[in-house]
């Protein structure tokens, strides 16, 4: 089953009297259970495909369909609900709540789905389960300003899967931490992936991140410009971007 | 809701050096209003109290044909209706139930003439004197000479007034008998004190509707002074009933009932003009029982008046009512039962009565209250730029909770909570404070000799008051500058998407 399908995806952002085209038509599924790699250089359009998926931005042209719904009409609240109940999201610069220690900051999405009947317990102990994961069992007090960076971004992971989403959305979640520190924290990913069966999709423009991809998006120029498996060449595009890429061959179940 | 608060408390402790600038202007803010509120509350409390218990009542009775309600201080002095039927008025009110006490008053614009020619002016209160001060908390204070007694005719002339003549007409009223006092002089007058022109009595000259003039020369009794807004009542002497009935050619039953000669009294009976040529036209003596129609002997304002002074022709009547009577309802039921005795009557609140004093409080009331919302206006401008200022500053934190799955509706209640803890916990400050400060401004006993003061404290003596319904309304007018102030800023943290977090990162 595709997790997510795009069909010629554009995207336009106005500038002054010019139009910058991030994304020029791109089609791109993706199976549930993948951990896929975006790559390209800078400006090449990752992190804007990535906020489509993540429906923080809504394309110019084309369709997104995420879990089979079509996104690309709903309003802002049901985009919302979408980003709370089906996607987990990673941020580069970690993006915590800074008034809130690390148990509550994982603890916040669940809270904001508290309307859906999870009780007080529950949220509590899906929390700590999750940090437990990532590893930050005994700094459930701390505050993200007394952490450092590679925990933060651990706690960033713990309250993207703490939800169970269906997919996670990491864009460059390595690109502010130590190469010992973000090799940590892909592996983290990967063992998620391979555990829980979630969808990863990360945007890296560091070579060494590639070698945990089961496959690899190249962007340039806001096209796909190839796909295929990491170490080998990649299938290019020559007329249109369009990529199918498919899951990691993970045997591990989604929990629910 | 919990979260929302408690991300909020977080937030303002964060953040402790806008929360601080926030909360003082909210603090200000709520105790100016405060004591504005009690100061305004205070002033009209003391307006209407002192205005019904020492002048009008709650409620004045004036004729069915008169116009205007406005009957206390007219434009110009313009004349009031006569009340006609006033028996039944006064059966009306007596048999009420809900009235405590109520005076029938004269009230009119006489000429003041002099041997010099010159010509000044009078308003007259024509009142029974007794009962005046017995309904009116004993409000006027004797300056000088005596008050009036029963059956005494005469009048009291208010210093104000007497002032006013000197400076108008170059005489000093005295009552007989007394001696000068330097205190009492204006510095004019003591300056030329040994030539001063004094008189022991005055001629009012009042007119009725017909034109028809009559001068009345009356003793000055003695000199009062209004205790409670004396610079607004001042223009009112007073004098005795029967005299301002004179004055004012209410002729009365019992001047027309006088002896006549028997052969007025023939020409007066007679429907024959012939029969007056007759030899014996001189034929009885003596009073006669027969009544005349005064009123259509000499116009109709003049009113037929019964031996009595509670019966007979005025302008006004005061009335109080007892204690907790509501003035709509009694205003209503009154009315009602003038009209069911047919009598040519209209109650009026007395608000309406006083016309100019109750539109001078309105106004200082409107400009306190202006003063409080400019206070509160430049308040919530420096809040709302603050809040507004803020909610960009963290776009980062804002856009990231939209991403992760927060409705704008959450953005909006963490933001408004946050508000909401500054505005309640300083500003409810502020309202404590505004509260004890009225207690200060009560115990320091400030009095003022100055007449918009007066008005302002609502009397002499400022007595700001601050009841639940006033800190009330400060809570409300708190929340309402909250409100407005948050609504801006709210809306610029709800337009923050998760795509501005991303962005500026």
């Amino acid at each position: 089953m595709n997790m997510i399908e795009m069909k010629d995806i554009r995207k336009e952002y106005p500038l002054g009297e010019t139009v910058v085209h991030a994304l020029r038509g791109i089609d791109l599924s993706v199976q549930e259970g993948g951990f896929i790699s975006i790559i390209g250089p800078s400006g090449s359009g990752k992190t804007t495909l990535l906020n489509i998926i993540g429906c923080i931005d809504t394309p110019t042209e084309g369709s997104v369909k995420i879990g089979g719904e079509d996104i690309t009409s709903l309003d802002d609240k049901k985009l919302t609900n979408i980003r709370l109940f089906k996607v987990g999201f990673i941020f580069q610069t970690f993006n915590l709540i800074p008034v809130l220690n690390l148990l509550e900051n994982v603890e916040f999405p669940l809270l904001l789905m508290k309307e859906h009947k999870l009780s007080k317990t529950d949220i509590r102990e899906r929390a700590e389960k999750a940090i437990e994961e990532v590893g930050l069992k005994d700094f459930l007090d701390h505050r993200p300003a007394e952490l450092s960076g590679g925990q933060r971004q651990r706690v960033a992971i713990a309250r993207a899967l703490v939800t169970n989403p269906q997919i996670v959305l990491a864009d460059e979640p390595t690109a502010n931490l130590d190469s010992e520190t973000g090799a940590a924290i892909l592996e983290l990913m990967k063992h998620l992936n391979e555990t829980e069966k979630t969808t990863f999709i990360f945007s890296t423009h560091d070579p060494d991140v590639l070698k945990y991809a089961s496959q690899v998006v190249k962007i340039r120029d806001g096209h796909i410009e190839s796909t295929g498996k990491p170490g080998r060449s990649l299938k290019t595009g020559k007329t249109r971007s369009k990529a199918h890429v498919g899951k990691a061959g993970s045997t591990g179940k989604r929990r629910r | 809701m919990a979260l929302i608060a408690r991300i909020a408390w977080r937030n303002i402790q964060r953040h402790r050096g806008k929360s601080l600038v926030i909360g003082i202007i909210l603090f200000l803010g709520a105790l100016i209003m405060t004591i504005g509120n009690g100061v305004v509350s205070g002033m009209e409390r003391g307006l209407r109290d002192g205005i019904i218990n020492r002048f009008t009542g709650q409620i004045v009775v004036i004729s069915g044909r008169q116009e205007q309600d406005n009957v206390i201080f007219t434009p110009l002095g313009k004349d009031v209706q006569v009340i006609t039927g006033y028996e039944k008025i006064k059966h009306a009110l007596e048999t009420s139930g809900y009235v405590d006490k109520f005076i029938p008053v004269g009230k009119g614009l006489t000429l003041v003439l002099n041997e010099n020619g010159d010509v000044g002016y009078s308003l007259v209160l024509g009142v029974n004197f007794e009962e005046y001060q017995k309904m009116f908390m004993n409000n006027v204070k004797l300056v000088e000479g005596a008050f009036l007694n029963k059956d005494d005719r005469g009048i009291l002339i208010t210093s104000g007034n007497r002032k006013r003549f000197y400076d108008e007409l170059d005489f000093w009223f005295m009552p007989e008998g007394v001696k000068l006092n330097d205190k009492n002089l204006t510095d004019e007058a003591l300056k030329y004190k040994d030539r001063l022109d004094v008189k022991n009595d005055i001629v009012l000259m009042g007119s009725s509707m017909e034109n028809t003039t009559m001068d009345l020369r009356l003793k000055v009794k003695g000199i009062v002074k209004y205790e409670y807004l004396d610079d607004y009542w001042k223009n009112f002497n007073i004098i005795d009933i029967e005299s301002f009935r004179e004055a004012f050619q209410y002729v009365t039953a019992s001047d027309a009932a006088v002896n006549i000669p028997s052969y007025q009294r023939k020409l007066l009976e007679t429907d024959n003009l012939d029969s007056l040529f007759e030899d014996n036209v001189v034929t009885k003596a003596g009073a006669g029982n027969k009544k005349y129609e005064i009123a259509e002997l000499i116009g109709k304002r003049a009113a037929r008046k019964k031996p009595g002074i509670d019966s007979g022709a005025y302008n006004i009547i005061f009335v109080k009512l007892k204690k907790g009577g509501s003035i709509e309802k009694s205003l209503r039921k009154l009315n009602d039962a003038f009209k069911a005795a047919g009598a040519e009557a209209r109650a009026v609140p007395w608000g309406n009565a006083v016309g100019q004093l109750a539109d001078l409080a309105m106004i200082m009331r409107g400009a306190t209250i202006g003063f409080v919302m400019l206070i509160f206006f430049v308040a919530v401008i420096i809040i709302m730029n603050t809040l507004s200022m803020a909610a960009l500053e963290r776009v980062s934190e804002i856009g990231m909770m939209r991403a992760v799955g927060a409705q704008k509706s959450f953005i909006s209640g963490m933001f408004f909570a946050e508000t909401a803890v500054i505005s309640s916990v300083f500003g409810g400050a502020g309202i404590i404070a505004g509260g004890i400060c009225i207690s200060i401004l009560n115990l320091l006993h400030i009095t003022t000799d100055n007449n918009i003061l007066e008005l302002l404290f609502g009397g002499n003596v400022l007595r700001p008051t601050l009841g639940f319904f006033d800190i009330m309304i400060g809570v409300i007018e708190l929340a309402v500058v909250t409100v407005i102030a948050a609504a801006y800023p709210l809306t610029v943290a709800r337009r923050i998407t998760p795509l501005d977090a991303v962005t500026r990162d």
